[in-house]
This record gives structure tokens, sequence and C-alpha cells, in this order.
């Protein structure tokens, strides 16, 4: 009754799907965040690969990639931005654990203790020197990506929280109240 | 090459599951094979044992830790692999008749196999630490094999106790081989039994031996850990007669045998054993007299027999040494053999209680003489091999240095156990075969076995007449190097049957006739009123169980009883007692602080906005004020690290700010905007003063380890290597991902744990709102019926 009577807090036709409910519905975020996700997850890869030698690496690009998806869930909503970027983030966390064990392994093969560093002898254009510890970097990086996102989903789609479509239900303590 | 052995068996167990497609009792004869090529392995590396040496083995396994998978064959080894392998031989094979028609029988066989491997490499283990891997191994196995009926209450009853009480013997013996190695400088057996004077005279000796001692006597059953064998007869009859009477149960006898040179001679082992070992023989002799079940029977009987053999290790010298190995044998013959027996009889009758059985020896006659072979050689009736183990068993109770007293006493003890036998085995028999056709013999068309299920028994029976009759002097070349092994000096060995008329053949020939004039009133002791019903033990630990479980019950109720806020104050206080007052006690000297002259004003500025941001957060009225407060100390921390050139940690600061005030967000959007306060006065001030306290105590910490120069700093290395070794530049980096890459592994892998625990925390609570209904609608019928009853 009392949820009834409220007028919608800004709640514009948006450009998201159907059923799909915006953290906060504003045409200038989403406007920056369509423009500012490619730049972002661009700028993750560069933090990245760039670690080894300047500020940066797989926690802060991972950060960085995964702030730039919860921006587009905020201004989106959940179902878009798993529709812009089809990932199960889960299997995602998962592979990147995997992905960062494995090259400990070769440094065994070759009878040295795990995760040994090996390098390549000459860098490669555009990436840089190439070894082990990098690719490591990048299942730190995943993982990071995976976990963060994840979790943000989780919040977002917990029913409890955030009921659909309404973005903002009434304080359970109004309902008792009443 | 002695590893392969423990290996061969091993590698076998997922082979044996083809039982379950082809046919049953010849593809068991067939997997019985393996043992026997083990056998025969094993008796091919023998050579230099005979002599009176040994193989010896060593891989490098884990050498940082001293652990060493290596591998001894000495006599004693010897005589238990032998024993493994040849009595397996008989099991597996036997096993494939008695589960003929068990839809199991391939993953029991799997069982049996797993379990031999680990046997033999708890016995041919040449350093304590790879032996007790394979002695928790047995205990795992026997697990399995006695809960192998896992949907009877009873069989997972059974499995649970012999676990629980030997795998907790086992962190004893851990904790007293780990002490038994620090005492002796080594983890190899053969360092440890070369540094016998060393190791009595060492601090740790009598924790150590106490520690020893109870796993072994968990292991083998002894006073008051006995309860758990008659449970363990749950198991199928093949596997009670490997591992309860012939193996498993001699771990411990086979562990106190193999230390008793480095740790005996001292009254703490030496009386300790005596007096247990001759307890436990006693009690479990008079118990097993009075028994109905076959099994339990034979159960008891293997108690007192474990019994028997932890005394004669106490009673030491060169016959206690001599009558363990003779007995371990005899004892292994003649109890596979009868408990291969009660299992033919219980699987053409349909039962093995006494009372029930009677008059088979028109329908049963084979198997009517293997058993009474197999008695008379447990009954220690002369010219049986067991009559020859009991007179080195009297012989050891003579001899013995411990004194007079306990000389008698062993003796006594010993002739008491020789009358209960006899009239256990006369008991067992005369119920057994003779009188009348019982009620169970009536019902059912009854007769032998197929041949095949009584080579089983037979071949171990008809072996205890024919060991003392032609093989003595072979057997002495087996039994010789293992008694000198037990007995930890060189010892000439010649077993024979007639030594002369002595005071242990009169000891044997009284009780021989006691026992003899008892029997006729077998029934009636059996019959005479019971031992109270705690005396079995095994209530008592069903009622320790219980405690257990309902006093880790309450200590969580109160510990975790829900709400976030105690748990915050319950860690909180934890942490101020197991870190706070150690601090204070010891670590408040180490503060050298000091204030850098160099400090500039905008410096002074971010650090004072932190504690700004802090009262402001508590004095929020709403909750967006206090994630913006709460932000603003964390903007001020990444500027800090800007300041004190530290980028990498000001960039994940920044970003960790960003997303935890996101998430702060998302989770308090549907909380009431402005803040309630529920708690009244005093709790908020006893918060506030815990808080305070742990504030403080966190302030103190990291200003004790900045200022601390009493280990040499890592950073000049971390500098130095960084672009050398790690290539790269960003030395927080380099450490990171390459110096102290394993640490940020283990980071990963918690922080996708937390991610796992969240997932569950949000999908399950999901997923119970659908179940919940179900519920109810299957809880209201069972709940009417009990409402009617009333």
């Amino acid at each position: 009754m009392h949820r009834n009577e409220l007028p919608p807090p800004n709640r514009l036709p948006s450009r998201s799907t159907p059923r799909d409910s915006a953290l906060y519905d504003s045409l200038i975020l989403r406007t920056v965040s369509r423009l500012m996700m490619p730049l972002l997850l661009l700028l993750s890869i560069y933090m990245l690969l760039r670690g080894h030698n300047l500020p940066g690496g797989g926690f802060i690009g991972g950060l960085l990639a995964a702030s730039a998806i919860i921006l587009q869930i905020v201004a989106f909503g959940p179902k878009t931005a798993r529709r812009i970027l089809p990932v199960n983030y889960l299997l995602l966390a998962a592979f990147g654990v995997f992905f960062g064990a494995i090259w400990g392994l070769p440094a065994m093969v070759a009878g040295l203790p795990y995760m040994q560093a090996f390098w390549l002898p000459e860098p490669i254009p555009g990436v840089g020197k190439l070894g082990t510890p990098v690719l490591f970097d990048i299942g730190v990086y995943l993982t990071v990506i995976g976990v963060t996102t994840k979790i943000a989903l989780l919040l977002v789609e917990e029913p409890i929280l955030f009921p659909l479509p309404a973005m903002k239900p009434s304080p359970v303590e109004t309902e008792d109240g009443a | 090459m002695l590893y392969p052995l423990v290996l061969i068996a091993l590698a076998a167990a997922p082979f044996a599951l083809v039982a379950r497609f082809a046919g049953r009792d010849r593809i068991a004869w067939g997997l019985a094979l393996i043992p026997l090529a083990i056998f025969g392995l094993t008796l091919a590396q023998a050579g230099p044992v005979w002599e009176g040496g040994q193989v010896v083995e060593r891989i490098a396994w884990v050498p940082a830790l001293g652990l060493n998978l290596s591998f001894t064959l000495d006599g004693l080894s010897l005589l238990f692999a032998l024993i493994i392998t040849g009595i397996g031989t008989l099991i597996v094979g036997y096993a494939g008749h008695y589960l003929a028609n068990d839809s199991g029988l391939g993953r029991f066989l799997a069982y049996m196999m797993l379990f031999m491997g680990a046997m033999l490499g708890l016995v041919l283990a040449g350093n304590v630490l790879t032996m007790f891997v394979f002695w928790e191994l047995t205990s795992v196995t026997s697990y399995l094999l006695i809960g192998y009926k896992h949907d009877y209450a009873d069989a997972r009853r059974g499995a649970l106790h012999s676990l629980l009480v030997t795998a907790g013997g086992g962190l004893a013996l851990l904790v007293g081989l780990l002490l038994l190695g620090q005492a002796a400088g080594s983890y190899e057996l053969s360092d440890i039994l070369a540094a016998g004077d060393v190791l009595r005279a060492h601090a740790l000796y009598p924790a150590a031996v106490i520690l020893i001692l109870l796993g072994c006597f968990t292991k083998s059953a002894q006073i008051p850990f006995h309860f758990w064998l008659p449970g363990a007869m749950q198991a199928p009859t093949p596997a009670s007669a490997f591992l309860h009477s012939a193996t498993m149960v001699k771990a411990g006898v086979y562990l106190m045998a193999r230390l008793s040179p480095a740790l005996g001679g001292t009254a703490l082992w030496d009386v300790t054993l005596a007096v247990v070992g001759g307890a436990t023989m006693t009690f479990a002799a008079i118990v097993a007299m009075r028994q109905f079940d076959l099994k339990a029977m034979l159960a008891y009987t293997t108690i007192s027999m474990l019994g028997a053999l932890t005394m004669q290790i106490g009673l030491g010298g060169k016959y206690g040494a001599e009558g363990v190995a003779t007995n371990i044998l005899a004892h292994a013959l003649y109890k596979s053999a009868l408990f291969m027996l009660a299992g033919v009889i219980d699987h053409e009758c349909g039962t093995r209680d006494l009372r029930r059985l009677g008059g088979l020896r028109a329908y049963m006659p084979q198997t009517m003489v293997v058993t009474a072979l197999a008695l008379l050689s447990f009954g220690g009736i002369p010219v049986m091999f067991g009559f020859v183990a009991k007179e080195l068993m009297l012989e050891a109770a003579l001899e013995t240095d411990l004194g007079a007293t306990l000389s008698l006493l062993a003796v006594a003890a010993i002739a008491v156990t020789a009358v209960a036998y006899l009239v256990t085995g006369w008991r067992l028999f005369s119920n057994t075969f003779l009188g009348q056709r019982s009620m169970a013999a009536m019902q059912q068309h009854i007769t032998d076995p197929t041949p095949g299920m009584l080579i089983g028994p037979g071949v171990p029976a008809v072996l205890s007449l024919l060991i003392p009759l032609a093989f003595l002097g072979p057997i002495s070349g087996l039994i010789g190097p293992a008694s000198a092994a037990i007995y930890g000096k060189p010892l000439e060995v010649k077993l024979a049957l007639w030594h002369g008329v002595n005071t242990a053949l009169l000891v044997s020939l009284g009780a021989i006739a006691v026992g003899a004039g008892l029997a006729r009133f077998g029934e009636q002791l059996a019959n005479l009123r019971g031992w109270p019903a705690w005396s079995r033990g095994d209530m008592i630990f069903d009622r320790l169980i219980e405690r257990t479980l309902a006093g880790a019950t309450a200590l969580t109720r109160t510990i975790q009883e829900g709400r976030l806020r105690r748990y915050i104050l319950l860690t909180a206080l934890a942490m101020l007692v197991f870190v706070g007052v150690p601090f204070v006690s010891f670590g408040l000297g180490e503060i050298r602080f000091s204030l850098d002259p160099q400090l500039q004003f905008y410096e002074i500025l971010a650090a004072a906005l932190i504690p700004i941001g802090v009262i402001a957060t508590i004095n929020a009225r709403t909750r967006l004020g206090a994630i913006i407060a709460v932000s603003v100390v964390g903007a001020m921390v990444a500027l800090l690290f800007v300041l004190f050139s530290a980028p990498d940690l000001s960039l994940t600061q920044l970003l960790i700010e960003v997303l935890s005030t996101v998430f702060l967000l998302l989770v308090f959007s549907v909380l009431p905007v402005r803040f309630e306060n529920f708690s009244a006065a005093w709790v908020r001030r006893r918060d506030a003063i815990v808080a305070s306290l742990v504030g403080i105590m966190m302030t103190g910490l990291v200003l004790a380890t900045a200022t601390n120069d009493a280990f040499a700093p890592l950073a000049p290395f971390f500098l130095e290597n960084s672009l050398e070794k790690g290539k790269g530049a960003n030395v927080v980096n380099v450490i990171l991902v390459d110096f102290r890459g394993f640490d940020t592994l283990g980071e990963i892998t918690v922080l996708f744990i937390a991610l796992l625990g969240i997932y569950g925390l949000l999908r399950l609570r999901q997923g119970k709102d659908d179940v919940a209904p179900e519920r109810v609608t299957t809880a209201e019928p069972a709940a009417e019926p009990v409402d009617t009853q009333r």
C-alpha cells in the first residue's frame, strides 16, 4: 500500500532490456559507461602487462577490469551486463587459480622447485618480456576479475536485496509497523 | 628391490574390481596369485636374512624432513611379510567362495589388496615416518572392510569404533615417533635401533614410550582399548580372518617387538608391557570362554593372544623373543583357519550361534576334521605347533629378569589362559559338531562346502600339525632371524617338540588336565551370571562419543550464535587475549618511536584526516554518510601511500576503496536510510572499549614491527635482485609474482574460496526457500501417529 503510492524514482525508459533494473537510472551514466567500458578494459590489460616494470600488475589490472564491468551493472542492470560480456565469472575465477598454478609446473619438469621462473630470451613486441611470472600474473588478473564481478552479480541478483523489477523495496520495518 | 612388493599389492586393487564381471570363485583364485607372487618374490630376496643380515633400500622422498621411503627386510619383516602374503593368498581365494553371491565382491577384494599393500609397507618400512603412513593406511582400509556391509547399523558402528580408536591411537603414535626421532636424531629405523642407550637416557624417553605404547595398545586391542575388536567382527569373515586375527591387529605387536631392542630394558617399558599384556591375555581368555557367537569367541581369543604377545615382549630375554616370533606364526596359522571355518559354518548353516548349531559331524565331516586340527593347535595340545609356542611362552615367563613375583604371576596367568582356551575350544567343537542335530541343521540341506572353500582353512590347519612333526628345522631358520631382531642380538634358535621334563612342560600338562576336567562344565561356566555390561567397554565408548558431540554442539552454539556483532566481539576479545597480552608482557620495549623532523605539513594533514574520518563514521546519522566518511579514510590512506612513494599500494587501495563503496551501497540499499539505536548504553560502551583496545594494540604492534631491527631487513635483497633475477624493475610486482609467488597463489586461492563461501551463502539460502514448503508437507503426516499414541 505504502509502496504503490510512491512514484517510481528516476524510472525513465531506459535502453536496458525489459525486466532488467539499472541500479541508478541515468542517461549520462549510461552514455559514459558505454564509452568507458572498452577503454577501461584496455587500460586494465595495459596495467597488467606493464606491471613487471612500472606500477600495475595482476591485482590492480583485475580490479580495474572488475570496476569496468560493475559500472555496466550499475548503469544497465545485471542482465544487460551479462549480455554485453557473456562470461561465467565463477568459472573465470576458478580458471584463474588453475592458470596461475600450472605455470609453476614447468620448473618441476626441469627438476627445479615449483614456481621457479622461466623467461623467454627475447622480449615479444607489444607484450614485453614473457616468462612464467607474467603468465602467473595473468592467472591473478583473471581470478580477481572473476571473484569481484561475481560477488557484485550475486548481490545484485539477490532477490531479497533487489526484487525485480522494482528498484528499491520499501524497508521491511515499515511493513511490519503498518 | 623391496618397494615393488608393496606397489604390486596396491596396484592390484583396481584389477580386483573385475571380479564383478567374471566367474567369481575362479577370478578370486586368479587374484590370489598376486599375493602368492609377492610371497615368492619376498622369499627370493631373503637370501641375506637367513644369515642374520638384512636387505636395505632407500629412496629420498622429502629429504628436508628426514622422510625417506626406505625399506628394510630383516628377520622380523620377513616373518610378517610371509604371513601376510601366505595367509593373504588363501584368504583371497576363500573370499571368492564366501562372497560368491555378493555383488560387492570386486570392491571387497580391492579393499583387501589395498590393505595387503599397506600392511606390507608397514612391516617393510625402514623409516618410522614411512611406517606411520602405512600404519594409518591399514586403519583406513580396515574401516572400509568392517563397514563393508554399510547398510547395517552394527557394521557402521563397528567400523566407526575401530577407526576412532585406532586412528586416535595413531595420533598418539605419530607424536611418539616424532619424539623418538628427535631423541635419536634420525627417523631411520636402523639409526634408532643403534641409539638404544642414548634413547633410554634421553629426557624425552618416557613421553615417547607412553605415546608409542598408546598407539600400539589401541591397534593391538589391549585393555582398555580391547572393545573395538569384537565390534570389528561385523566385517565379512574373510576380512576378520585376515585383518583381525592374522595381520593388522598384530601391527601394534610388530612395532613393540621392532622397537624393544631400542626402548626395552627399562621398568617403564618391560613392566607396562608385561602387566597390560598379561591382564589382557587372561581377561579376554575368560570372556572368550563364555561367548555364544563363534566369531565373538574367536575375537576374544585373538585379543587374548595379542595380550600374550605383548606380555612376552615385556618379559623379554631370549625365550621372550623366541616366544613372540613363534607364537605370531602359530597363532596366524590356527586362528586364520578357525576364522575361515567359522565362515564356512556360517555360510552353510546360516548361523554362527552355538545355541543353534550342533550335530554337524554327520553332515560336514571334512570341516570337522580341519576344525579339530586347528583347535588342537589353539589349545596347545602336544605335537601341535601351538604347543611348541606355548612352551616357549612359559619359558619366557620362568626365565624373565623382571623378578620372582612377576614371573610367578605370568606363569599363573598363562596357566589360567591355557585352561580357558581348552574350555573355549571344547565348547566350540562340541556345540558345533557333536550332540543333537539342531533346529538350524534340520531346516536345510547341509553338506561340506566345495573343496575350494576348504583349501583356505585346510592349509594352515594342516601346517599346524606338519610344522612340528616335519619342518621344525626350516621353520627355526625363519624364527631365528626374527627372534634376533626382537632380541637385538644374534640368536641361535632350534625349535624342538621335546625339551625333556621341565617346569614348563609340567605347568602345561597340569593346565591341560584341569582344562579337560573343566571342559565338561563349559556350558555351566558360560551361563554363569555374566560380567556387567560396562566391562565390554563399547557402551562407554558410545557414551563418550555422544558426550563429545554434545559438548562440541554446545560450544558451537555459544561461540557461533549467528549474530555478526557477537562474532566481531569474540574475535576482537580473542585477539586482545592471545596477541595483546603477550605483546604487553614482552613486546612493549620493542617500540622505538621518534618523529621524523622532515615531516611535511601536507603529510600531517593527510594523516590527521584519517582519525577525523573515523570519528565521522562513528557519528554518522545516515548510512550514506557513514559510507562516505569511511571512504575518506581509505582515500587518505591511499594518499599517504603516494606521499611515501608506494604507487602500487596506492593504486590498489584506491580501486579497493571504489569497489567496497559500491558493495556497501548495494548491501545498504535495503536497510533503512538512518541508523537506529537498538543496543543498550552499556553494550555500546563495552564495544567502544573493546574496539579502542584493539586499535591501540594494533598501533603498538605496527610501531613495534616497523621500528624493530631484530631481524635483517629484507628490502635490500629484493631491491638488489629484482631486476637481475626477477627480470622486472617494479620490485613490488616482482615480489608478488616471483619471489613470493607461492604466497600470491595462496592468496588467489583464498579469494576464490571466499567467493565460493559467498556464493553458497546467497544461493543456498535462495534454494532453501524453494524446499521449505515440501519439508512442511512431509513432516506433517509423520507427526500425527506420535500424537495418537499419546
